[in-house]
């Protein structure tokens, strides 16, 4: 205790020189004493304001929001633009017209002729193509018909649909045999195609 | 369960084909209508970029060469031409090297590998002892009484393939039969003949290292079928078969 009294007398006469300097500090009356500082000052507290009146204006800001959906949604919907129908600005420009010779008359002759050759061509594959389907069809017929004469349970078993057959995938035949042993170049893809959302 | 059982034997055979890994070479009338259809797409094009950048430099070193004091281009910036890129790509294209359409299988036509004929369709055929002939035939073995028909083909598939082949049948339905009665000498009242029905698959995989092929084999193409198969063993498979 006797180490604790000079401490004392000393923190007193510190308040007692300080405070002359701060009382001219005192800006609001509502600061009756420095120490005691969080108590006097009252905060801008909710439970101060009156309840009706929140609600009230959450609930015109509600129905304002909903009047803007319903106009939006009214609204039709706009269009999405199909990028490839509208070609771009910088492609209208004249210089960039082909300046090719016309067509000599025996060329557009000779065009001509090869497009009925074509058109005969593949009339003749179209037909083939559809026999060859026709011919199939009557096999598996036959083949039905002998099988039902056998037995009628192998019959139907034959002639339920097979569930695991589709979807049925395929890699197409390409130009040449795969390379073997070959290291594809790397590289990175992104994905730059805009998405628009109605 | 009361019904007469009938004189027929009845086997099941599968056809597994191997399918077009390339694409069959065009046919004349193909080759110039696509050559056709390229002149009229040039011909409908406007210039592009690349081919636009190329006309303007064409021009510049015209114009430089002409008149040599042109001072509209500073001549210590080295540019890269659009032919110097053309060459570039060009090089590149050459350095490639693909795969031969037509395989070393092809040239010493060894009909048992599966390299061959890249661009057709390959069948399967065993060597299989029916009486006692030898044939070349589809694979076939007998249906026994308790199975599908079509559990009958996978069975001849994994009899001569092994069990680790990957094939798809195409469907419950047989795609053909072929009938035939024994030779008198064997014949009796209740075993007149057989019924052969054919499945389809199509051959998945092209790994067959696991297969465990006991018997003499081949793959051949559709047009080859005449060498092994018998007349009217083949009319019969011919009805089925696509080109």
């Amino acid at each position: 205790s006797k180490s604790v009294f000079p401490h004392a007398l000393c923190s007193f006469f510190f308040l007692s020189s300080w405070l002359p300097q701060t009382v001219p500090f005192r800006g609001s009356h509502w600061e009756t004493s420095l120490l005691a500082f969080r108590a006097s000052v009252p905060m801008r507290a909710q439970p101060k304001k009156k309840k009706k009146v929140d609600v009230k204006r959450e609930q015109a800001q509600k129905d304002r929001m909903k009047k803007k959906i319903k106009k939006l949604e009214k609204a039709a919907p706009q269009l999405i633009p199909i990028e490839d129908f509208t070609p771009l600005l910088k492609y209208s420009d004249s210089n960039r017209l082909r300046s090719l010779p016309p067509l000599s008359f025996e060329e557009t002759e000779r065009r001509v002729l090869l497009m009925k050759k074509w058109c005969f061509f593949k009339q003749k594959q179209d037909k083939a193509e559809k026999k060859a389907i026709q011919d199939l069809v009557e096999a598996q017929q036959e083949a039905l018909k002998e099988l039902r004469l056998e037995s009628e349970e192998l019959y139907q078993a034959a002639i339920r649909r097979d569930e695991g057959l589709f979807p049925f995938e395929r890699d197409g035949p390409n130009y040449t045999p795969p390379l073997p042993g070959y290291d594809p170049p790397e590289g990175k893809c992104v994905d730059i195609t805009k998405v628009y959302t109605q | 369960a009361a019904a007469a059982p009938r004189p027929w034997r009845l086997f099941g055979a599968v056809c597994l084909l191997r399918l077009p890994r390339i694409t069959q070479p065009l046919e004349k009338e193909e080759e110039e209508m696509a050559a056709l259809m390229g002149q009229i797409e040039l011909e409908k094009s406007q210039y592009s970029d690349h081919e636009i950048r190329k006309m303007e430099e064409e021009e510049q070193l015209r114009r430089r060469k002409e008149n040599i004091y042109d001072d509209d281009e500073a001549p210590g910036k080295t540019v890269i031409m659009a032919q110097d890129l053309e060459d570039k790509w060009e090089q590149k294209l050459l350095q490639f090297k693909a795969a031969p359409r037509i395989t070393d299988a092809d040239k010493n036509n060894n009909r048992t590998s599966l390299n061959r004929r890249l661009d057709s369709n390959l069948m399967f055929l065993v060597k299989q002892k029916i009486g006692n002939q030898e044939l070349w035939l589809l694979p076939q073995v007998e249906w026994q009484p308790g199975e599908t028909l079509r559990s009958t083909a996978e069975r001849a598939m994994a009899t001569f393939l092994g069990d680790h082949v990957q094939a798809k049948i195409l469907g419950n339905a047989p795609y053909g039969i072929y009938k035939y009665k024994f030779p008198r000498a064997i014949r009796t009242e209740d075993n007149v003949g057989a019924k052969v029905f054919f499945f389809k698959a199509f051959l998945q995989s092209s790994d067959l290292s696991q297969a465990e092929l006991k018997e003499d084999y081949l793959w051949v193409t559709k047009d080859e079928l005449g060498d092994y198969l018998k007349s009217e063993y083949l009319k019969k498979v011919n009805r089925f078969l696509l080109d």
